[in-house]
């Protein structure tokens, strides 16, 4: 119900004119890539989905995200930010398992109309 | 040829019934025109039995593992195994939901020449199957989660085979026979390099061009089929930058020793280079098994077997370049060098010089044989993806053909140097050049 709306708005180009330089504002206030994480680390993790969609990630992407995470964890603990310099680079913070997610939840839509799927008789 | 069921029945009436069934139903797949679509994909189909709502449609890619190099072997079977995944248009589990509520049955095999998928199917489904066929063709995605799953059953195909003697032997024999080439393995052993769904592609790239690519069918249409396939995604295909090569099948000899002490059994394969046509018709000259219930019959290897308590059993491969026949004798650790000796013995004294009435049996048992595999739609499927990609075929023609050179290929063929592998205890199995060949 929502989510057609939400595509509208999205989509709508007057709209995405205003935010777009609000949005990398509100990217940095919110505080993630200071701690040298991706917004895709920050999902919450436990679900069937998202279980499966990182299991798929590659072998470089896995370990990538442990190490962030680790780090971010370290971070937190001492209260401290990195530097400057280490902060997450905008082009750096990228969508690695958000097309996973995507991915892995169509199967399950798609199961799921397979398994209740009614027969009509032609 | 038609003179031996005559003779066989005595009876005009017989030969009146025989004639006709032979003529309508076998003569059909030989004959079976090979249309060429617009980007050089073959088509060949047999419309059949218009009675029976069966069909069946198989995409043939000629990248079997005799294409395959170092850095790919054992690609072929992954790509086997790759059959009816997630493509970019159909999950592997739409595919395999939609063909079980259309009642079908989706197979993949390969040999050392072909690589098939087959779908068996109802006609009015035929032209949905003909799109997933295509879609497997140009459109698998070998994601690597999925080849973590294709992997396991690869391995285990792998390790099935390499436990079991027969399968074990027959790959033994193509390596010592042909080295690369045909002779390398039909399974991806654990050595493989093949180590991701990247590597999979990559052969796939250079297997899937137009010219390796044949889609044959049972029940259906030539016409018909090759209308489906060019508006399938089959039509998009282009020849790749790389293309597949094989070294040219040259039977070098030789032999291999596989050493099994935990094995009561040993066995001892003997394999000789013939005529891809004529193999086998050779291996019914062999003839080592009886077609009489409860009788070893007259025929020399099977009557030996029989009264010496071993076990034999022909075998015959027909390649586009190379042939192969032979027989694989299994006996008890203590008797396999005897019985080897006289397997030996036997085919040199008798078979090689097999006089008028053996060869009439050998070509009548190869006719039957290859008859009965014609009426099914397996052996239908096999003769056409044979034809349509111009490899050896085995029709009632061929059998004919090569019936009629019997006696001069026994004679060539018989007294040759074969090719051994023996699994077991290999202090008691003989070496091939003691063997008087």
């Amino acid at each position: 119900m929502l989510e057609p709306i939400a595509r509208a708005v999205q989509s709508n180009s007057a709209f995405r004119a205003i935010c777009r330089p609000l949005s990398s504002a509100w990217v940095n206030l919110s505080g993630y890539r200071r701690y040298g994480m991706r917004y895709d680390d920050l999902l919450r993790e436990e679900t069937p989905i998202i279980q499966e969609a990182i299991a798929r990630l590659t072998r470089d992407e896995t370990d990538g995200r442990v190490y962030r995470q680790k780090r971010a964890f370290q971070l937190s603990l001492s209260h401290q930010e990195l530097p400057l310099t280490q902060w997450t680079k905008p082009q750096d913070d990228y969508k690695y398992l958000q097309p996973l997610i995507e991915e892995v939840r169509l199967e399950h839509v798609e199961r799921d109309a397979f398994n209740s799927m009614t027969f009509v008789k032609k | 040829m038609l003179s031996y069921r005559i003779t066989m029945f005595q009876s005009k009436v017989a030969a009146k019934i025989v004639a006709p069934i032979a003529s309508r139903a076998y003569a059909s797949v030989a004959s079976a025109p090979v249309v060429s679509t617009a980007n050089g994909i073959k088509v060949a189909a047999v419309a059949g039995n218009s009675d029976s709502p069966l069909a069946s449609v198989s995409l043939v890619i000629n990248a079997g593992s005799r294409f395959e190099t170092s850095e790919s072997a054992g690609a072929a079977h992954y790509l086997k195994a790759f059959g009816f995944r997630n493509t970019q248009t159909r999950t592997s589990f739409r595919t395999v939901r939609e063909a079980e509520l259309n009642g079908a049955t989706l197979t993949a095999e390969t040999t050392r020449e072909n690589i098939t998928y087959t779908v068996q199917c109802f006609k009015e489904a035929v032209p949905y199957f003909v799109e997933v066929l295509g879609d497997i063709a140009a459109a698998t995605k070998f994601a690597e989660h999925e080849f973590k799953d294709v992997a396991q059953l690869v391995g285990f195909e792998s390790l099935s085979a390499r436990s079991d003697p027969m399968s074990r032997a027959l790959d033994g024999i193509h390596q010592a026979a042909f080295r690369s080439g045909l002779g390398n393995s039909l399974y991806a052993l654990e050595s493989s390099p093949v180590s991701s769904g990247d590597a999979v592609r990559q052969y796939a790239q250079s297997a899937l061009a137009p010219g390796r690519i044949a889609i044959v069918a049972t029940g259906v249409d030539a016409q018909e089929l090759a209308n489906l396939v060019s508006s399938s995604r089959l039509s998009s295909l282009v020849t790749p930058a790389s293309a597949l090569s094989s070294p040219a099948a040259s039977f070098t000899g030789g032999v291999q020793q596989i050493y099994d002490s935990a094995s009561p059994v040993s066995h001892y394969a003997l394999a000789f280079a013939s005529e891809p046509a004529s193999a086998q018709s050779l291996a019914a000259l062999l003839g080592a098994q009886s077609r009489i219930k409860w009788s070893s019959g007259v025929l020399p290897l099977a009557k030996l077997a029989a009264t010496d308590g071993f076990g034999i059993a022909p075998f015959s491969f027909a390649y586009s370049d190379a042939g192969l026949v032979g027989v694989i004798v299994s006996a008890p650790n203590t008797r396999i060098k005897a019985a080897v000796e006289k397997v030996a013995a036997t085919i040199q004294r008798e078979i090689a010089s097999a006089s008028g009435e053996a060869i009439q049996r050998a070509a009548a048992a190869a006719r039957v044989d290859v008859a009965e595999s014609l009426a099914t739609q397996q052996g239908q499927i096999h003769a056409l993806s044979n034809i349509a990609l111009g490899q050896t075929a085995a029709t009632l023609e061929s059998v004919d053909d090569a019936a009629a050179k019997l006696s001069s290929a026994a004679a060539r063929v018989f007294k040759s140097k074969p090719v051994a592998v023996s699994i077991g205890l290999s202090q008691n199995t003989p070496y091939v050049d003691t063997l008087g060949f």
